[in-house]
């Protein structure tokens, strides 16, 4: 309670209580009265702890905080499944399967903030042999970096650690644990390209969504 | 263990140190008064702690501090628990604290050779207020911004520095983003650093003199622990079970997000604060500041300044001979104290009593439940901050817009729009037949806009239409009297009584409010009657269509009529646009009209907020409404009418 008093040395004063210590004897007291006042301080040091502990807890104990699929007034178009409209066409993306990177606006709740229409991600558009489109998102599924697509190679390849995937979004290295991440798409009136965005757990062979 | 303890004290010395903490000797034994000064401690920790996870959630910014403090409040787990405790435990804090004072100055433990320890407690007394003061702007609600603003301006009326000292305390000119990181950074870094630094000198001062022990001989001599660390255990349950019950059962106020343009008139400092508010009220403080020296610093700085002067030079005036000295910071002590107490007093009395600081508060306590109300919206705060949601809310804006551009005339419930009587001063003769200027409830011109739309509009409109409108001259030869007159029997007749009510759901159901569900079985009855296709049960009536042809129509904007106000889609936002842009068009009163036409009087956005607030198109609340003051005008004028 008191470390400042313990820098002086106990002879200085006679205030001090280390020189008579020898001389008095504490009184002795039953292990009641000790117990009680010892459980009373860590009582009352508890109560704020715990109340603000629970507090500090509070992203694991609330849920249900994501964005949902409503449509807002000046917000993202989206569908009933949580499909965003990228505002992209289909014949905007070339025929020879080059991956275009394109962003992604979605509406954002950040705590009390909700901000609409804005970039939540890019993702990787192509067109597939089947002639329909595929979409990896480009968070690397090992540590999050940015995926790029290297048109040398004609390969995606992550720069911080080395992870490559082939145009499919399979691995080539076994560095990332699992496969690119594929996102689910929509074509509507034979061009809109529409995707439901996700984001998954980094560093797992699963692929886990990020509700 | 031993060996740990062991290995542990070679190193650190740590018995010695928990034997000084723990075993200091208190002669006369562990003693109730002696639990003060752990208390505060105790309050303190309090303090870091819950400060320290508020920390975590705070956000120091002109648009996000109060939204996030509003997150804390009502989103988060435990948050109103946690901002209680804190919020309390600083009030609690202020209390020990004074009683800690005078227990020190009745029991003389500030006289030599104490005094340096005196000081240093008067220095913790002065950070702890700093720290209420910082922690008082934080939230950035209404409360905190207001009372604030009057802090920084009396540091302004500093002699010499002022100005400079409120801008280096502002973070610039005016309030705002660096006001708030400013105050932040001494709330939860500058402050409680210097706190720790003066209480352990505190503590270590205390400790070399011992406790000021009345009489030592009362009881055996003892030590800290256990027995006064018992007592002062139990003291601190007592005051974590104050705290706890304040903080669970009262809760702390956060008042709507802080708006330069919107004037705050409930504005108050922190009770403990309000004596010195109370002082710089009286008008011969001002007077002596203004006229003989200080300026506003009189009140406000020199006085306190001498008050805490004197108390400061306590232990040397202690030093006079005898008792004298002592008896003197006794009394002194005392007069002070007596002074707070009537002071706090007075202004918590007179407040009470002030209609228009108790409107203010009232109308305060409707913005805040509001605001909270719409940041839960699913759309939630926009980027801009909270403030939006309430400049943007008919609810809110409505009544104030009312008040100033419809209270001169009408009223809604017999208040002004905002839950205040209009008044006006008239001249009357006195005992002596002096004329003197009286404060009297003023006349309507206009109908009450209260329910208007509504089934009770209607109801006053067609039973009673000379007193529904009110205060006219030319109403005697108003058709729409005559209607009333002539067609009130059939109207009251109960016979009719189904008729009745299916005319009144049909004529409320033209203003479409969403706020209200209309049944359509009773509203086709109501449109058959009023149109001629279907007649009453017992005796005639004249039906609206025969004047009012339009109705049962959609309503255009035509600017053309035949005489008779055209009331199709009646009080839906289209018409009372319409006929609050332009009431003496053809299309409304025409020649008879007696409103003011509002076109280019009014900002569309004004008249948008009103037109949508009075016709029920907003969020849908649960905030208690302004209190009717209809009883208390009817009073208020039959009491005008008989002097």
């Amino acid at each position: 309670m008191d470390s400042a008093s313990s820098d002086s040395t106990p002879t200085e004063s006679p205030a001090q209580p280390a020189d008579t210590a020898a001389a008095f004897e504490p009184p002795r007291r039953g292990f009641f009265v000790k117990f009680l006042a010892g459980a009373l301080g860590i009582i009352v040091g508890a109560v704020p702890f715990v109340t603000g502990l629970l507090f500090f807890l509070d992203p694991l104990i609330r849920s249900g905080k994501g964005a949902s699929n409503r449509n807002v007034l000046g917000g993202a178009e989206k569908d009933e499944d949580g499909f965003v409209n990228l505002k992209v066409s289909i014949d905007a993306l070339p025929a020879d399967g080059t991956p275009q990177a394109v962003k992604v606006h979605d509406d954002k709740v950040d705590a009390w903030n909700m901000f609409l229409n804005v970039e939540v991600g890019t993702v990787w558009l192509l067109r597939n042999k089947q002639g329909g489109v595929t979409a990896f998102n480009t968070v690397c599924p090992h540590l999050g970096c940015s995926v790029d697509y290297r048109q040398s190679n004609a390969d995606f390849y992550c720069p911080c650690h080395q992870s490559a995937f082939g145009m499919d979004g399979g691995k080539l290295n076994q560095i990332p644990p699992r496969n690119m991440d594929q996102l689910e798409v929509k074509v509507k009136d034979d061009k809109n390209v529409w995707l439901k965005y996700q984001n998954f757990r980094g560093a797992t062979p699963e692929k886990i969504a990020i509700s | 263990m031993n060996k740990f303890l062991n290995w542990l004290d070679d190193r650190t010395g740590i018995r010695e140190l928990m034997h000084e903490a723990l075993f200091e000797r208190i002669p006369g034994g562990a003693r109730w008064r002696y639990v003060w000064g752990s208390t505060l401690v105790f309050t303190f920790s309090i303090q870091v702690i819950t400060g320290l996870f508020l920390w975590t959630a705070y956000s120091p910014s002109a648009q996000t501090a109060w939204e996030s403090v509003y997150y804390i409040q009502d989103i988060m787990y435990m948050g109103n628990i946690v901002r209680g405790i804190h919020h309390y435990s600083s009030s609690i804090m202020v209390v020990l604290m004074a009683i800690h004072l005078i227990q020190v100055i009745i029991d003389g433990a500030y006289k030599a050779p104490r005094e340096i320890n005196f000081w240093l407690g008067l220095i913790l007394l002065q950070i702890v207020l700093a720290l209420s003061l910082t922690g008082y702007l934080l939230p950035w609600d209404q409360k905190g911004y207001y009372a604030t603003q009057v802090t920084t301006k009396i540091m302004g009326a500093t002699p010499i520095i002022g100005p400079q000292l409120q801008e280096l305390v502002q973070g610039g000119p005016a309030y705002g983003h660096h006001t708030l990181t400013r105050f932040f950074a001494m709330h939860a870094g500058v402050l409680p650093g210097l706190l720790m630094l003066f209480l352990g000198l505190h503590i270590y001062v205390f400790r070399r003199h011992g406790v000021t022990t009345p009489d030592p001989d009362r009881a055996p001599e003892t030590t800290f622990w256990p027995d006064q660390v018992l007592k002062d255990g139990v003291a601190c349950l007592g005051v974590l079970a104050v705290i706890l019950g304040l903080a669970i059962f009262k809760g702390a106020e956060l008042s709507g997000p802080a708006n330069p343009s919107e004037a705050y008139s409930a504005a108050r400092p922190e009770w403990y604060f309000l004596f010195l508010f109370r002082f710089l009220r009286f008008e011969v403080v001002e007077h002596i500041g203004a006229e003989y020296f200080g300026g506003l610093a009189f009140g406000a700085i020199y006085v306190p300044g001498a008050l805490m002067g004197i108390i400061t030079l306590m232990p040397i005036i202690a030093w006079w001979k005898g008792d004298g000295g002592h008896k003197f910071n006794l009394y002194f002590m005392w007069a002070i104290s007596i002074g707070i107490g009537v002071l706090t007093g007075m202004a918590f009395y007179e407040d009470g009593k002030d209609v228009g600081h108790q409107a203010a508060i009232a109308e305060a306590n409707r913005d805040a439940e509001r605001v909270r109300e719409l940041a839960k919206r699913p759309s939630k705060i926009s980027i801009e901050g909270a403030g939006a949601l309430l400049r943007d809310d008919p609810f809110t804006q409505g009544p104030r817009i009312f008040a100033k551009y419809c209270s001169s005339c009408h009223r809604y419930n017999g208040h002004n729009g905002r839950g205040r009587m209009v008044m006006e001063q008239i001249k009357v003769p006195d005992k002596n037949g002096k004329e003197v200027s009286r404060a009297v409830a003023s006349i309507p011109t206009g109908a009450d806009l209260g329910n208007f739309g509504g089934e009770g509009w209607w109801k006053s409109l067609l039973l009673d239409y000379e007193n529904h409108v009110g205060g006219f001259s030319t109403i005697e030869e108003s058709e729409m009297a005559a209607w009333s007159k002539d067609n009130r029997e059939a109207m009251q007749d109960p016979k009719n009584a189904d008729d009745v009510k299916a005319i009144y759901e049909y004529l409320a159901s033209l203003s479409a409010r969403g706020d209200r569900e209309y049944a359509p079985k009773l509203v086709e009855k109501g449109r058959k009657i009023v149109t001629d296709d279907e007649f009453i049960t017992v005796g005639e009536f004249a039906s609206c269509t025969d004047c009012h042809d339009s109705l049962g129509e959609k309503f255009k904007v035509t600017g053309s009529g035949f005489g008779y106000p055209d009331i199709a889609d009646y009080g839906s936002k289209p018409w009372l646009t319409a006929f609050i842009l332009d009431p003496g068009s053809d299309q409304f009163y025409g020649e008879d009209n007696k409103m003011q036409a509002f076109k280019g009087k009014i900002s569309d956005r004004d008249l948008d907020l009103l037109v949508r607030w009075m016709t029920g198109d907003y969020y849908e609340t649960e905030v208690e409404d302004y209190e009717s003051k209809v009883k208390e005008l009817e009073k208020a004028l039959e009491a005008r009418k008989a002097k």
